[in-house]
């Protein structure tokens, strides 16, 4: 073999594979070109609502929610389980936009750092989608254009405010407290633990916060983590601050075993169904005092109508006010006492969408449009 | 195909008035036991150091609490990488089953109590899976860690199916639901069941013969087939063990948590897998103890549960506890690096 042909070989092997990659790429309509923002037909749309998992009670919510409004505007749904993964989560997303149709897309992203490959992907294919939860702050809706419709959330400051509030109150507004964070990088989590810190320094310096352990939204992590606490701080710990319900579950299984659970209080966000049961059981007699009431498919059919109003042009997302592109809806603090109060939403979800669907989506009760993002979290002097 | 130099070196031999020689073989024989149990030791102390409560009788039982699950999985995963093999699918089984037996039992949905059939069902439906993963090894050739990395997920589809949409399933007897760390010998009963799964495990390792084709197959298969052994039967039954073993794992979860849902056994292979190893036990097969394994998963839940007392931020907690389990590795191997093995 001669040296010529020996150095033109990969030299054309790499040509042919640069060309053939090119070709695939720019065969990929789904992610190339300017997404286009004209009105579009009802019969083009498809409804999608992406969730990071479909066991968890409030993600579970997410897809109730979305096929209630989509059975409502008689649109097709397509369901996208993440399972917990930021590839499937993109990969399942890019596979709905290679269809065809023009998608109506909600999304509870698996981490912020899925939002800026989404939202492009869904403006390439001329798609239209709500974020809600999490996205990196210098992401915002109106720099990215009209396909990208709006960021939402509830806020999480109050969130950990609120809770926060309930648990000092319950221990006598002095006494160590533990507290449980989900995952550490989740803005979600973050803004509710800032929240927590900001409550107790401004209203209750006596409350002294132990040792905070993030648990990952997991009630079995979380469940080891609150066995850790106790053996490392014993009967100095008097309530328990959970990021969300799931973790609460695994935190009151090692205060039950410990035989503490009727000792200690703790407070959480989301009133989980396992949370109401345990709340109307009167488990640890009356161990929770305080939730946050709030509802995935209240956030997923406000996300997906959002949208929904911006593909059809009833909506023009680059006229809308800041507070509707980057929005904070409302959240409730709950304590045991008043949980049927909230509730009763749970019993007409049907009813509740065709009040949004009348109301529109940021004005529309427990839930409406309270204030603008990006949330700050405070600094605290340590 | 593994396989372990010969050693030239004469056997040490006990003579008369020589105890140096005694004492010198048994350390040359448990070097592996002697260095973990040194490593924990030491651990131990510094924390003890670092926080007196760590020596508390209630952070030790603690402490064994939190060994017991990860326990009885890692004695399966011994025997699974005795005969050189690799079992991926340990928390996608566990799912399953856990999920099957709390479904079975008095739960917060409702439904039938099985009682005691719920337990086999839960395991039956473990070792089914393991009896797959060990056909689709040994018959269609299909490597261990494939194998058994899709049987994970079918075991996690299998709980998500279960799971349904409906909320998520809690145990409605007490007595059950706080089982686990309730205490019996001064110890928790999860670490009292792990303690006899492993005795258990190294009986049949040691007296069976079983456990001696095992380790024949681990060191050697090409010659334990070669000498009549049925190479394939054992690994399959080595597979179904090994995902019975999961199934009693994932029913001890279920009783940890009091509850169940498609994820409860995340995170406990990869605590089971390197207690394994840092017991001592070959990841190229045939050589092993359930000694090693015990103390391996005893190490690791020492590491967890002192950074926690000993107030290292989460932030490093992760990192720091990786630097002293490669430590760990490194101390307890050093008598191995001279020899040669052939990884499978």
């Amino acid at each position: 073999m001669s040296l010529k042909s020996i150095l033109t070989k990969p030299v054309r092997m790499i040509a042919a594979l640069t060309l053939a990659s090119s070709l695939v790429l720019t065969g990929c309509t789904s992610t190339t070109g300017e997404g286009s923002t004209a009105p579009l037909k009802k019969e083009d749309l498809v409804m999608v609502v992406s969730v990071i998992n479909t066991t968890n009670p409030y993600f579970a919510a997410n897809i109730l929610g979305a096929q209630v409004l989509a059975k409502k505007l008689d649109i097709p749904l397509e369901i996208v389980d993440s399972q917990g993964s930021s590839q499937v989560e993109i990969s399942k997303i890019q596979a709905i936009l290679a269809k065809g149709k023009k998608v109506v897309m909600f999304v509870n992203t698996v981490a912020s750092s899925d939002a800026p490959t989404i939202v492009n992907d869904v403006k390439a294919a001329g798609g239209f989608v709500t974020i809600w939860w999490n996205k990196p702050d210098e992401l915002n809706p109106a720099d990215v254009g009209n396909n990208f419709v709006a960021f939402q959330k509830h806020s999480g400051l109050e969130s950990g405010a609120c809770t926060a509030s309930a648990l000092s109150e319950a221990i006598g507004k002095e006494g160590g407290i533990i507290a449980l964070p989900g995952v550490q990088d989740s803005t979600t989590s973050a803004t509710r633990v800032a929240g927590m810190y900001q409550e107790l320094d401004a209203n209750y310096p006596n409350v002294t916060v132990l040792d905070e352990i993030p648990s990952n939204w997991d009630p079995q992590l979380a469940y080891k983590n609150s066995k850790d606490l106790i053996a490392k701080h014993g009967d100095k710990i008097k309530g328990v601050w959970t990021a969300d319900d799931g973790m609460q579950i695994g935190a009151m299984q090692a205060f039950k075993e410990a035989g503490l659970l009727e000792k200690v209080k703790f407070v959480s966000d989301g009133l989980y169904p396992e949370t109401v049961a345990a709340i109307k059981a009167n488990e640890g007699n009356g161990a929770i005092v305080g939730e946050t009431f709030h509802r995935g498919y209240m956030a997923s059919a406000i996300g997906l109508y959002t949208a929904y109003l911006a593909a059809i042009g009833e909506i023009d997302p680059s006229t809308l006010p800041a507070e509707k592109r980057d929005s904070l809806f409302a959240i409730s603090c709950v304590t045991p006492d008043k949980i049927d109060e909230y509730l009763k939403w749970d019993n007409d979800v049907e009813g509740w969408v065709d009040t949004l669907i009348e109301n529109g989506p940021w004005d529309t009760a427990p839930v409406p449009l309270v204030g603008a993002g990006p949330e700050q979290i405070p600094t605290r002097n340590n | 195909m593994s396989s372990t130099a010969t050693n030239d070196k004469p056997r040490n031999r006990v003579t008369a008035g020589q105890p140096n020689n005694v004492i010198a073989g048994f350390i040359k024989r448990n070097v592996e036991v002697i260095s973990i149990s040194a490593s924990i030791l030491v651990l131990a102390t510094i924390f003890s150091i670092l926080n007196p409560r760590f020596a508390t009788i209630e952070n030790l039982q603690n402490l064994l609490n939190q060994a017991g699950l990860p326990l009885i999985i890692a004695v399966g995963a011994t025997f699974v990488i005795l005969i050189g093999s690799i079992d991926l699918s340990v928390e996608g089984v566990m799912s399953a089953s856990g999920m099957a037996f709390v479904l079975m039992s008095a739960n917060s949905r409702g439904g039938t109590d099985f009682g005691f059939w719920a337990y086999v069902v839960a395991i039956g439906l473990a070792a089914t899976l393991g009896f797959f993963s060990g056909v689709l090894f040994t018959k269609v050739k299909v490597p261990s860690f494939i194998v058994t990395l899709g049987m994970w997920y079918v075991g996690l589809g299998i709980a998500t199916v279960l799971f349904g949409t409906d909320t998520m399933p809690f145990l409605t007897n007490d007595d059950l639901s706080t089982w686990a760390s309730q205490q019996n010998l001064g110890m928790p009963n999860n670490f009292l069941l792990g303690l006899l799964v492993a005795i258990l495990g190294a009986l049949l390792l040691r007296f069976t013969s079983f456990g001696r084709v095992t380790l024949a197959v681990g060191n050697n298969e090409e010659i334990a087939r070669g000498n009549g052994l049925k190479v394939n039967r054992n690994k399959v039954t080595i597979f179904v063990l090994a995902g019975a073993i999961s199934g009693i794992a994932g029913i001890v979860a279920t009783i940890q948590l009091g509850a169940v849902n498609p994820t409860i056994a995340a995170g406990n292979l990869f605590i089971a897998l390197p207690a394994v190893v840092i017991g001592g036990t070959s990841l190229a097969g045939g050589k092993g103890s359930m000694l090693g394994t015990v103390l391996g998963v005893i190490l690791l839940t020492t590491l967890t549960n002192g950074l926690t007392l000993a107030d290292v931020s989460p932030n490093f907690k992760t990192a720091v506890s990786g630097a002293i389990l490669i430590l760990a590795i490194v101390i307890t191997a050093w008598s191995q690096r001279d020899r040669l093995r052939i990884s499978k």
